[in-house]
Parts: C-alpha cells; structure tokens; sequence
C-alpha cells in the first residue's frame, strides 16, 4: 500500500493540471497513465482556443514548436455548404469580425496540435511541480473503507490510498462507475467520431491553406465534418449521438473524402491517409453527478466538453484545476464529504465553463437540430442558405425579377424552417438575452419605429418606364 | 477513393482479452454491427460474435460498449501499456 494525498486517474489535459495545482498546494500527488506516455491513447486533435491562453498564460507561453512540432495556428475558418447531390454548393470563409473584443483572439482562432505532442508536453509542468506519473497502468477499482472511497487498485492488485481521488480518466470513467456517480452514459448523452489523418507537406498546407485553422463541411448527406489542420497533416472527421446511427461511421466519413471537391483538395495538397482514429466523446447539455464522497470527476469523465461544439481540453483543464484546489482545501480540513466538495459544483459555475452550460441546453439543442441532423434539417438549410447568398449569381434575367425569384423560393424553405426558427432559435435568444429581452420587446419602442417603417411602403404601383412617354 | 484502413492503425501487442458478450442478454439489437468503425462484429446463425483476432484490429474506442441496447457487452481498456496508440490523434 503506498499512501497519497491525492490521486488522479488519468493523465490528460486534465488529470495534468490538476496534478500540477495538487503538488503546487503541497500535496503528495500521483496521476495514472494507461498509455505507455501520456497522449497516445487520445485520438481528439485539439484545436487550442484562445481563452487556453488567457486562463492559463504561465502555462501557454510554453508552448513552442520545438515542444510540439505539429502545432500550427490559424485565423480562418471556412464552411463548406454540401447539397443533397453531394456538391459544394457554395462556402464562406470567415475571419474573426470586428466584435471581437479580445485583443489576441483577433490574430488567431485556434492553435492546433496533436496529442500525442501536446499532452506529454503538459503532463511534464506536473511532474516538474513534484507530482509521480505512474504511465502504463490501468486502474481497475476504488479502494473503499466503510464504503468510503480511500484510494484505487490497479490491474496487478498494487493499491494506493488517498482520501480524494480526482477522476480524469475520460469518457469511459472507471471511476465514475466504481464511485456510483455514473454507470453508463445514455445514449444521447456521448457521441462516437470516427476521423482520418492526412499526411501533406507543411509548405503545400500553407500556400493553399493560407492561415485558414479548421473547416467544417455542412451537408445532408453527413453530420456536420470538421477538418483541422497541423503543420504537417490535417483531420477530417465526423461523429453523432449514439442513436442516430442507421449506417457505420465510416460510411458517412467516406462520403466526405469521396465529394469530387474533396477529392480535389486532396489532390492539389497531396495529402495521403496517415492514421484512422475513432473514439467516444461525452456530449451533454449540462454535467451532473459531478462529486461524491471522496471523489471528484473532470473533464470528459464528469461531461464537461463545451454543450455546442463539445470542445474538450479547456473545460478539462478548467475542472481540473478547481477540482485541485477544492481537493486541497477538503484535504486540510479534514472533511472530504460529499457536502463539503459541493463546491466544486459552486465554482466551476462560475468560470467561463460554467457560463457556457447556463445556456447548454438550447445551444445543444439547436446543434443537435441542426448539422448534426442532416436529412431532416441541413437538406433544406443548405439550399436556403445557398439562395440567400449566391442565388444572385444568375444573368439569365432581369435583376429585380431574379430577386422577386429568390425571394419567393425563400418562402417555400419556410414551413421547414419556421418550425425550426420556433423551436430552436427563438429558445436560444430568449435564453442568451434573457434580461435584455423586455427591453427589446418594448411595445412603445416597436410602436414607434412601426410607423416611420410603413413610411416606406409605396402607396401604390408605380412603372418608372410611364414617366418617359 | 477507397482507402485501405487496416494499415493506417499501429498497436502494441499483449492487450488480453477485453471485449466480452453476455448471451444471457443480447438481444439480437445489431447495433454493434452497425457502429463499430472496424466492422469487427459478425452474426452467424442468429448469433452475434465478435471476429477471432480483434484484439489486432480494434480502436478501442468502445462504441460497442455503448451503444448495446441489452448492456450485453463487457468492455474493458487494455493492459496498461498495450493495445491501440495514435501517433497524429
């Protein structure tokens, strides 16, 4: 038996972090690796946003690509809109607008990275702050006394004790299932991505890419398919809730790479298969059963990837540090309840994470509804969209007639899309305004605008083409 | 393009057995059937069986796991150390 003051199951992101907070408070500390090194089991190329910055500069400023060869930043993003006939139908390649408020997130959206770089690379600011990386061992039990969790086993029976373990291990949490918390995730609640890594030179990804970071591929014939790129390869992958699946995932991910566009992108990239990964990913609109006595879940293990694009690694990095530091505190006053680590709840309420889940449900929701349904939503979205923004590409008639035309075709996406509008985005905006809201509605302001708006309204036909007889 | 995806996966030998189904409970869903990116699950004679020499093609992602409407399949990650490692995930 080897005694600890804290252990965490799980050497990622945030297993990482945590142990460095841990052993920063003085605790003596160990986190688990089930890989031979931290970051080989994780297939989830990240995309670093800029708020990883922010939160955690001492920690950022590091990362260099000496530590991390495949990192490559970008500023772009770009959507490909897909028709039910499987051809681009148009894109948008969008920069970061003038709303931005965020000097550095002006510059630059995301810094990608593999994980295999990346989580070796963080694992190594714990170790350097004294806490012990135990890496090829599985952790199958909780040790349990008077049916209190006082540390784990691993699968050749070695035991360690603690009276707080942080469970960091991932979607399918050892933890979370020996402690009660949680035994199998709902179908709705994880989704299964399957992704191909592409291998291409650096030189070629920049000159055609430019400083475009990620694109997704919107289509009704597939969810919703990302494409992240590194320095020397790109991700294109694609994942949906467990229940939605009437055909292997690879079948729609094959879909995507088989676009004659697609193709032609891989052509002039010369960009080769380099790896297929596939992994489970938590995807919840709010987490819950977070803590109990003795024990505290992070990161995907607690459902934390963001309820909108189920970005993982900050919001692991956030709880893993909160979950330290309220550790810490249990530690020392002696009292690791389940009451008293209720505040971890209360804290990562607060933190940009939190605020992300207030309005978790409607964001997940309308997400859901919307690329990740591609027959029933994207295979009138994706016309409609192309109506509004290209549909004026067209010297076949008279522009005004050409307008009167897409108007009209508009209109016949709307007893598709008003349901949609009701049902998902009008929620959404009540929510995210939600104190704004009577404001905005204010019937005397409507009142007063209403008339100067009718204002504009001919009073009735009038050909400027009369005028010249 | 047909892309040939059994090359593109590298592992490190010894991970045991880890995938186990309870006859007791499956249902005949065929769920795993349809979700499993390998296409490592098969049905013979009414019976769903997992292919001998999976432990040389799984992704350990545990989909089958999840998605098994009977909760008829045990999965377990492998020996620490062995099994599936992703050098560019």
């Amino acid at each position: 038996m080897k005694n600890y003051d804290l252990i965490i199951v799980g050497a990622g992101p945030g297993g990482s972090i945590a142990a460095k907070t841990a052993a920063e408070n003085g605790l003596k500390t160990i986190f688990f690796e089930r890989g031979r090194k931290p970051g080989e089991k994780n297939s989830s190329g990240c995309g670093l946003g800029p708020r990883m910055f922010r939160d955690f500069p001492e920690l950022m400023k590091n990362l260099t690509p000496e530590k991390c060869p495949s990192m490559r930043a970008g500023v772009a993003a770009r959507n490909y809109f897909v028709n039910d006939n499987d051809i681009v139908a148009g894109y948008i390649m969008a920069r970061p607008t003038e709303s931005v408020t965020y000097e550095p997130a002006k510059s630059w959206i995301t810094m990608n990275v593999y994980r295999s770089e990346f989580d070796p690379w963080i694992a190594e600011f714990a170790t350097n702050a004294g806490a012990e990386l135990k890496n090829s061992t599985l952790i199958v039990d909780l040790l349990k006394e008077d049916g209190n969790v006082c540390g784990v086993i691993d699968e050749k029976g070695e035991k360690y004790n603690a009276p707080i373990v942080i469970g960091a291990d991932g979607v399918i949490s050892t933890v979370a299932q020996k402690s009660g918390l949680r035994n199998r995730w709902a179908q709705h609640q994880v989704t299964i991505t399957s992704q191909y890594d592409f291998q291409a030179v650096p030189e070629k990804i920049n000159n055609i890419m430019g400083d475009e970071a990620l694109a997704v591929w919107w289509g009704s014939n597939f969810p919703a398919s990302y494409q992240v790129f590194f320095n020397d390869g790109f991700h294109q992958g694609l994942g949906n809730w467990m229940n939605w699946w009437d055909k292997n995932p690879l079948y729609y991910l094959n879909r995507v790479i088989n676009l004659k566009y697609y193709q032609r992108l891989l052509k002039i990239l010369e960009a080769k298969p380099r790896e297929l990964q596939a992994h489970l990913l938590p995807w919840l609109d709010y987490p819950y059963n977070t803590h109990t006595n003795g024990v505290i879940l992070i990161g995907d293990a607690g459902g934390f990837p963001c309820p909108l694009e189920a970005e993982g690694i900050y919001p692991a990095m956030v709880t893993g540090k909160i979950a330290a530091e309220v550790a810490a505190e249990a530690i020392l006053s002696g009292d690791v309840s389940r009451v008293a680590l209720k505040k971890y709840d209360n804290e990562w309420q607060k933190t940009s994470v939190g605020e992300e889940f207030e309005s978790g449900r409607e964001l997940w929701n309308i997400w859901k509804a919307l690329p990740f349904s591609p027959k029933e939503t994207m295979s009138w979205f994706v016309p409609m969209i192309m109506e509004i923004l290209g549909g004026i590409f067209d010297w076949s008639q008279p522009h005004a007639k050409r307008i009167r035309q897409i108007v009209s075709h508009v209109k016949s996406y709307m007893p598709k899309a008003t349901p949609f509008i009701m049902g998902y985005v009008f929620p959404l905006v009540a929510k995210i305004f939600e104190e704004d809201l009577d404001k905005i509605m204010d019937p005397k302001k409507i009142m007063k605008i209403l008339p100067k708006l009718l204002d504009l309204l001919p009073e009735k036909k009038k050909r400027r083409s009369d005028k010249v007889k | 393009m047909k892309i040939e995806i059994e090359s593109l996966t590298k592992r490190i030998p010894g991970t045991g057995d880890f995938i186990s189904i309870d006859y007791n409970k499956c249902n005949n869903c065929e769920r795993c059937l349809i979700i499993c990116v390998m296409n490592l699950w098969r049905k013979k004679d009414g019976k769903i069986h997992i292919i001998n020499d999976y432990k040389s093609k799984c992704l350990e992602c545990a989909a089958c796991y999840q998605v098994c409407e009977a909760e008829a399949i045990k999965f377990r990650y492998p020996t620490g150390g062995t099994g599936i490692i992703f050098e560019k995930g």
